[in-house]
């Protein structure tokens, strides 16, 4: 299937530390699992390890296509997104007050998960296609509406989290590809000016959030609960936890969504300061490796794509861990390759996928 | 790559570097400088001590005979879960258990400082409620049901003004502060005694409370079981009442009251009673009617708080009523005693008497003729006493009514609320209308009637009085306290208050007179026929009504056996004169029954 030199920068350490993280993940989950369901113990256990594995025939796929494919179907990937964006709106399967998810009978697939490599990849092209004009305010201007019209559809569903992340991947690869520091200040200051209006979009749920994590005192409708308990757990778990499955805050269910929004604070709980601290070792090796490859890709449009993966990861570990240690807002963005959930961990080891596609790829082949 | 574009890779690198730097900083705040204090929070979090309530002492009278005992129960309560009350779940139970939802609040609002432990909303639901509230276990957290005793009066309404009953109602700061001295410090909410027995004897009564810890998950249902500290039971207490006699005694008057109600009587229905031993002061048996059911307490409450012959009121000793001739021995005891007549002085009676301006007359206008003490006593000659009293004067009789215990309360501490009733005198005259004493009013006095207001409890000492020869005894109704274990706590001893020291003759005759009471010509001849010779006093105690047409309250003192007393009593019926004495009826029964003598 592969050449065998394609193998030869195939690279092992970047694969090996997600697998790390995905059996670190199922580790955790299992803990925050044990009691919740009588009858089959492992239910939780078993689906993720089905999904790891899905990630697994996901990777294997995705690296045996030439990643400068990608480049060529951009349009039809960027234009199938949209679809799949706006039939969420319409057809979109409703869950605690969204609607996220498309009903493809075998499991709910959520387009908002995918849109996030897709807006990678296709944001990469244009970066490569006007590479020379990135100067120009106009032309990054433009980047920002292309983006935009996934992030809106995205806004509307409503999720907020997600949204936020086109933001960061934007950022990170305009930076990245050499956009002045002047003309992302720009962006930046007039997305703060654009603040008060947005405020007006959001629903009350999401107000209620960012209020009670300015203010947790100020809690009328016990918004604060969970970042609360939360705190209880990762604080009592101390410098070496509790042990795995001996966390009384998870055991006996006082952590809200602790398999998967706040699989963080069962880790912090059980495993204390030091299962914390390795899991950031975990996580910054990964960025590491993935910007690495990044830097050695054989062309910008690679560099690009490893570049956006690296923030979206990036992003989402900050806001996810912030949010258990209440520095951050309550947003539902699930932790990488640890939180319990189909989509986001096919999602992200896809990326891996692609990330190790463009290393693979990085030296013209040579006969 | 580019030279740039790899300077700001190395920039990237190092936001990301920063960014694991400030989250493990926080961590670290939150791990290692706050562990003590979130330790704590998550230890409060999943471990609770639920109390277990140690099963409450029982009563029984002093045969051995069980009035008052235990059952289990299903008890509905609400605990704080750390994040106030889910409105969802209060509106359930408000409906479930049949209460107002600002009920339910104001009490968990009232146990604010106690918060984390399982306030009780209902006590002993039905089996139906239980089940519904366990098929939504999960959707209702923070509720629990627990077993708990419920006290069972075995009886029901049965000698409640003695037991008393259960409630959460308010305690008074006096009761508290009595409570804690004798180990019983109470908080707000507790289960107590809210009368009689249970609310005097509480500190041991209630034992010591018992505690589990256990852990609890997010919904407050208990997961496992810690330490467990086994609850003390109450002390169990005999009472000097018989059981029997009681029975009887409330069903005679509950029969009296019925019957004069039938009669049409619209102020009738209303009685006490106390059978006392005369030897010791342990009452044998003690009766307010109307009375109402321990068990349904409760439920009841609003019908009997508007009821206007106040079932709550323990008639026998919160309130006190004109006695009428029956207060004679005061009087004869005074003239003796101050040698304001012999043993054989006569004094004419022609029925009516005309003194200091006033006319008076004997009971319904009948002419005794000539009579002497005893037959001043046995026919309740009015004209006879109305010149004893001129004799000896209004403060003599005072000072009487006194020494045999009147105008103060006497003594009983067993349950609460003795009243204190009210000696006619100069002194309270003047108290309350600033008015002189009138030598016409020293001959109402004379016979029971003016500012004379007496408990039908000090009524009943009074006659043990006579009976024992001036030994005032104080009245009580707890003959021995027994702990869980089995072994004796305390019994009571007799305990003398008071010795009135008058001439042995005097008690003598007066005792002589009352035996001629029960004798055919006596105006208690209707026990004439009754085989143990009793001494015995009517009364016919009159209230002036607005259109003069009231019947009389119905009055009967005893003792007997004549020459060894074992018992008196007091009966006392409210308007209860109807064709002669309803009283002695009462008085007759019950005399029946102590000494085994087969109905008449």
């Amino acid at each position: 299937m592969f050449d065998r030199r394609l193998l030869k920068n195939f690279d092992y350490q970047l694969l090996l530390i997600m697998l790390v993280l995905c059996c670190y993940g199922l580790l955790v989950i299992g803990s925050a699992t044990q009691g919740a369901n009588i009858s089959d113990p492992f239910l939780f256990l078993r689906k993720q390890a089905v999904w790891i594995a899905l990630g697994m025939v996901a990777i294997f796929v995705i690296i045996s296509i030439d990643y400068v494919n990608f480049y060529r179907w951009c349009w039809y990937i960027y234009a199938g997104n949209l679809v799949f964006l706006s039939a969420v709106l319409f057809v979109g399967r409703e869950g605690g007050g969204a609607y996220r998810w498309l009903d493809l009978k075998v499991f709910d697939f959520q387009p908002s998960e995918l849109a996030k490599v897709i807006i990678i990849i296709t944001l990469a092209r244009l970066l490569v296609d006007y590479e020379d004009k990135l100067k120009s305010f106009f032309i990054s201007f433009s980047f920002l509406l292309y983006v935009a019209v996934p992030m809106a559809l995205i806004f509307l569903q409503p999720d907020l989290g997600t949204s936020l992340v086109f933001i960061i991947i934007f950022f990170g690869m305009l930076f990245i590809a050499g956009v002045p520091w002047k003309n992302l200040l720009i962006f930046l200051c007039s997305g703060l000016a654009l603040f008060p209006f947005l405020w007006t979009r959001l629903l009350p749920y999401q107000k209620m959030r960012l209020i009670v994590f300015l203010n947790p005192e100020l809690d009328p409708l016990n918004f604060g609960y969970q970042l609360k308990q939360s705190m209880i757990a990762i604080g009592s778990g101390g410098v070496t936890g509790k042990g795995l499955f001996e966390g009384t805050q998870a055991r006996l269910q006082f952590i809200p969504a602790q398999h998967t929004d706040f699989i963080f604070s069962v880790l912090g709980e059980e495993l204390g300061f030091l299962g914390a601290v390795v899991l950031f070792l975990l996580y910054l090796f990964l960025i590491y490796r993935i910007l690495k490859i990044g830097s050695f890709s054989k062309d910008s449009f690679g560099a690009f794509i490893c570049t956006g993966i690296a923030a979206m990861i990036i992003f989402q570990i900050l806001v996810n861990v912030g949010m258990t240690l209440s520095i951050m807002p309550v947003t539902g963005l699930p932790l990488p390759f640890m939180s319990y959930g189909g989509n986001s961990m096919l999602v992200n080891m896809l990326s891996v996928g692609i990330v190790i596609n463009v290393g693979m790829r990085r030296h013209k082949i040579q006969f | 790559m580019d030279k740039k574009m790899l300077k700001r890779t190395r920039l990237f690198i190092s936001i990301v570097v920063f960014i694991f730097i400030v989250l493990s900083a926080r961590l670290a705040y939150l791990q290692i400088i706050q562990y003590e204090h979130y330790w704590g929070r998550a230890e409060k979090n999943r471990l609770r001590i639920l109390p277990i309530t140690a099963p409450r002492g029982e009563i029984f009278d002093k045969n051995g005979r069980q009035l008052v005992t235990n059952r289990p129960g299903f008890t509905v309560s609400l605990v704080d879960l750390g994040r106030g009350y889910d409105q969802e779940t209060i509106s359930y139970l408000a409906e479930l258990l049949e209460m107002e939802e600002e009920e339910i609040r104001a009490k968990n609002y009232s146990q604010f400082y106690r918060r984390y432990l399982p306030i009780r909303l209902k006590t002993d639901v039905s089996m139906e409620t239980v089940s519904r509230i366990a098929e939504r276990r999960m959707e209702l957290p923070g509720v629990l049901i627990e077993v708990q005793p419920i006290r069972n009066f075995v009886f029901g309404n049965f000698a409640s003004h003695i037991l008393g009953y259960m409630g959460e109602g308010t305690v008074p700061d006096w009761l508290k502060e009595q409570w804690k001295k004798a180990g019983y410090e109470y908080q707000l909410g507790d289960l107590v005694g809210q009368a009689g027995i249970e609310m005097a004897w509480e500190p041991f009564l209630r034992g010591e409370d018992g505690g589990l810890q256990v852990e609890v998950n997010s919904t407050g249902q208990a997961i496992r079981e810690f330490e467990r500290v086994e609850p003390k039971p109450g002390d169990d207490i005999y009472l000097t009442i018989d059981a029997r006699l009681q029975q009887v005694l409330e069903q005679a008057l509950n029969e009296v009251v019925e019957g004069l109600l039938n009669e049409n009587n619209r102020y009738a229905g209303e009685a006490a009673a106390v059978v006392l031993d005369p030897r010791s002061g342990g009452i044998l048996a003690m009766a307010s009617i109307p009375s109402y059911d321990p068990n349904t307490f409760r439920l009841d409450f609003p019908v009997l708080v508007k009821d206007p012959r106040r079932p709550l009121v323990n008639k026998a000793i919160e309130e006190h009523y004109p006695i009428g001739s029956t207060f004679k021995m005061v009087t004869a005891m005074a003239a003796l005693q101050e040698r304001a007549v012999s043993k054989g002085e006569r004094v004419s009676c022609s029925g009516t008497v005309t003194r200091y301006g006033a006319t008076k007359s004997c009971f319904q206008g009948t002419a005794h003729g000539a009579l002497n003490i005893f037959e001043a006593l046995q026919k309740s000659c009015n004209i006879f006493f109305y010149e004893m009293g001129l004799r000896v004067g209004i403060d003599t009789l005072a000072h009487y009514s006194r020494e045999f215990g009147f105008g103060n309360p006497v003594g009983l501490t067993d349950i609460f609320g003795e009243k204190k009733g009210i000696v006619a005198s100069r002194e309270f005259k003047s108290t309350l209308y600033r008015d002189p004493w009138y030598p016409a009013e020293t001959m109402d006095a004379a016979i029971g009637q003016s500012f004379h207001s007496i408990t039908p409890l000090q009524l009943a000492n009074y006659v043990a009085m006579i009976a024992n020869v001036g030994i005032h005894y104080r009245p009580y109704l707890v003959q021995k306290i027994v702990d869980s274990e089995g072994s004796t706590k305390m019994i009571a001893e007799p305990e003398v208050l008071y010795f009135m020291e008058a001439e042995e003759s005097n008690w003598e005759i007066i005792r002589q007179s009352m035996s001629l009471v029960t004798l055919p010509g006596g105006t208690g001849a209707r026990l004439a026929d009754f085989p143990i010779r009793v001494a015995g006093k009517t009364g016919t105690a009159q209230v002036v009504g607005r259109d003069g047409s009231i019947p009389s309250h119905s009055l009967f003192v005893a003792f007997a056996p004549l020459e060894e007393p074992e018992l008196a009593l007091a009966v006392f019926i409210k308007h209860g004169e109807s064709r002669g004495s309803t009283s002695i009826l009462v008085a007759r029964k019950i005399l029946e029954e102590y000494f085994r003598v087969p109905e008449e």
